[in-house]
């Protein structure tokens, strides 16, 4: 059945002219002399360095906002864990711009906009399902006597918490990690329009560089840098886990 | 233990759910500047329909998602064909596929706006058009593949037995048996060329905007309850499409993202 791979000819030259293309041709842009003078300057790594700062917050935020929630969906009857799964899923798919809009009327009366805070706020409202939905998938696969065996051994709550539940639902952790830290270390929108100038991301750098229009190989520089931590990233996660599936 | 972990469950269902519903009853308060709820009204949502460069935004929204969608469902469905089964180079092939689904959009987005200045290619909706199939594929390819993978290989051979040519058992056995899969993956290529800002935002043409492109720059000249209205029937209209392609792709065992 060889001749099944010819479906893939179209999907992937579409892929390789629109995806993989433009990604070699912003890298060549990087490494101009104007690029390569912005890689080599201390204020593209700050901006990277203080974007991983904000994405590993945002990411810590939503583990620990999303495990008891996965843990409790899993433990809930088979009717309301649909209708709670869903209601955490669904603001996922509601436009994400329209939700930071939200957030910006909600936080207004509180005058914490154009702070690091509601950046990170929004972040961590925007990317949470992304944490709840693999940790669901690994909280639900473990055999429900799992914690009362440990327990029968001996252990503490603790004990059982962070040497039996944690390492078995380990996959669904770094998924879920992977899933909230790689677009939050790219946003734009969102601290843009909830932190203000406080909050510069390496997103907003970007876009300053290429629509101000003055200095596009500086924001290709940074674009590379954050294609080269997301590839990193994907490769080391592909290594640990291994799905039958696409994702 | 499990109580602590229901409420705090509770906790944050509400902290996600209050603004968006704070949002959609303010969009029908009477008061221009209010933080609190005057009197009913739908003003603003009829001052939205009178806007006339708002229509025309709106049409540029849905050719882009109706276009891509297009595109994307033929090319993410032979994606998710060509990916069945064990090959050598299949990690590879499904890593580039998928791929667009982890990228940062910012990343596809500022690549794809090079290539088409390395290329001499004038935004327009067309580009915008381009940048969304690429992104809808993955996605596509994602949720069809879920199907495909569950189909037994066997009814297409014995399709073939029964004396059909391989065109014919793919048309007659497998598409109908995927047909729910694919139209749920054009639904969410649909909801999500509707919704998407960053991409759009930077692989569009400047007379080109679609709404969210709109909504952030209305945001940009202050709040006002008309964005908020616009911003309701956004959120109305991706919800419904969202659960619509739910319901075609029925209740997977897992659920996936």
């Amino acid at each position: 059945m060889n001749d099944r791979r010819w479906w893939l000819f179209p999907p992937i030259a579409w892929l390789l002219v629109f995806l993989a293309l433009p990604v070699a041709v912003t890298a060549s842009k990087a490494f101009s002399a104007a690029g390569v003078e912005a890689l080599a300057s201390p204020t593209t790594w700050r901006l990277v360095g203080v974007s991983t700062l904000v994405a590993a917050v945002t990411t810590a935020a939503c583990l620990v906002a999303g495990y008891p929630v996965a843990w409790c969906i899993s433990r809930m009857p088979e009717r309301r864990r649909r209708w709670v799964l869903f209601l955490v899923v669904l603001p996922f798919w509601a436009n994400l711009l329209v939700r930071t809009y939200a957030l910006m009327t909600m936080l207004r009366p509180f005058s914490v906009l154009d702070t690091w805070f509601a950046a990170v706020f929004g972040l961590w409202h925007g990317w949470l399902p992304f944490m709840v939905l693999p940790l669901y998938n690994a909280i639900e696969k473990l055999p429900p006597r799992l914690a009362e065996a440990a327990a029968d051994l001996g252990a503490g709550p603790a004990q059982v918490f962070f040497k039996v539940i944690v390492p078995a639902t380990m996959p669904g952790i770094v998924a879920g990690c992977v899933l909230v830290f790689i677009p939050v270390l790219g946003a734009f929108a969102t601290p843009e329009m909830l932190g203000g100038a406080q909050a510069f991301m390496a997103g907003s750098r970007i876009q300053l560089a290429f629509l101000s229009g003055r200095n596009p190989e500086a924001g290709a520089a940074m674009t590379l840098v954050l294609t080269a931590i997301t590839l990193l990233l994907l490769w080391g996660y592909r290594r640990v886990h291994r799905s039958e599936g696409l994702l | 233990m499990s109580r602590v972990a229901t409420t705090w469950t509770i906790g944050v269902l509400v902290l996600l759910w209050v603004p968006i519903v704070l949002l959609a009853a303010f969009s029908f308060n009477e008061a221009r500047f209010a933080t609190t709820f005057t009197a009913f009204t739908l003003d603003w949502y009829v001052r939205l329909f009178e806007d006339r460069e708002l229509r025309g935004i709106l049409v540029n929204t849905l050719v882009v998602a109706g276009g891509s969608a297009l595109l994307s469902t033929v090319l993410g469905t032979m994606a998710a064909m060509g990916l069945r089964g064990t090959f050598a180079g299949k990690r590879v092939a499904a890593g580039l596929v998928t791929l667009p689904v982890m990228i940062p959009d910012i990343v596809l987005a500022i690549s794809l706006l090079v290539l088409f200045r390395a290329g001499g290619i004038p935004l327009s909706l067309g580009t915008a058009l381009v940048a969304h199939t690429t992104f809808n594929l993955a996605y596509v390819a994602i949720v069809v593949s879920a199907r495909a993978e569950s189909l037994d290989p066997s009814l297409e051979a014995a399709a073939m037995d029964l004396g059909c040519t391989p065109t014919q058992a793919w048309f007659k056995v497998t598409l109908p048996a995927l047909a729910p899969a694919i139209a749920s993956g054009a639904l969410l290529a649909f909801t999500l060329s509707f919704d998407d800002f960053v991409i759009t935002y930077f692989t569009t043409g400047p007379g080109d905007g679609t709404l969210p492109v709109k909504i952030f720059s209305m945001v940009r000249h202050g709040i006002s309850p008309k964005v908020h209205a616009l911003a309701t029937l956004i959120l109305t209209g991706s919800v419904v499409l969202i659960v619509l392609a739910r319901a075609l792709a029925g209740t997977p065992k897992e659920v996936r993202t």
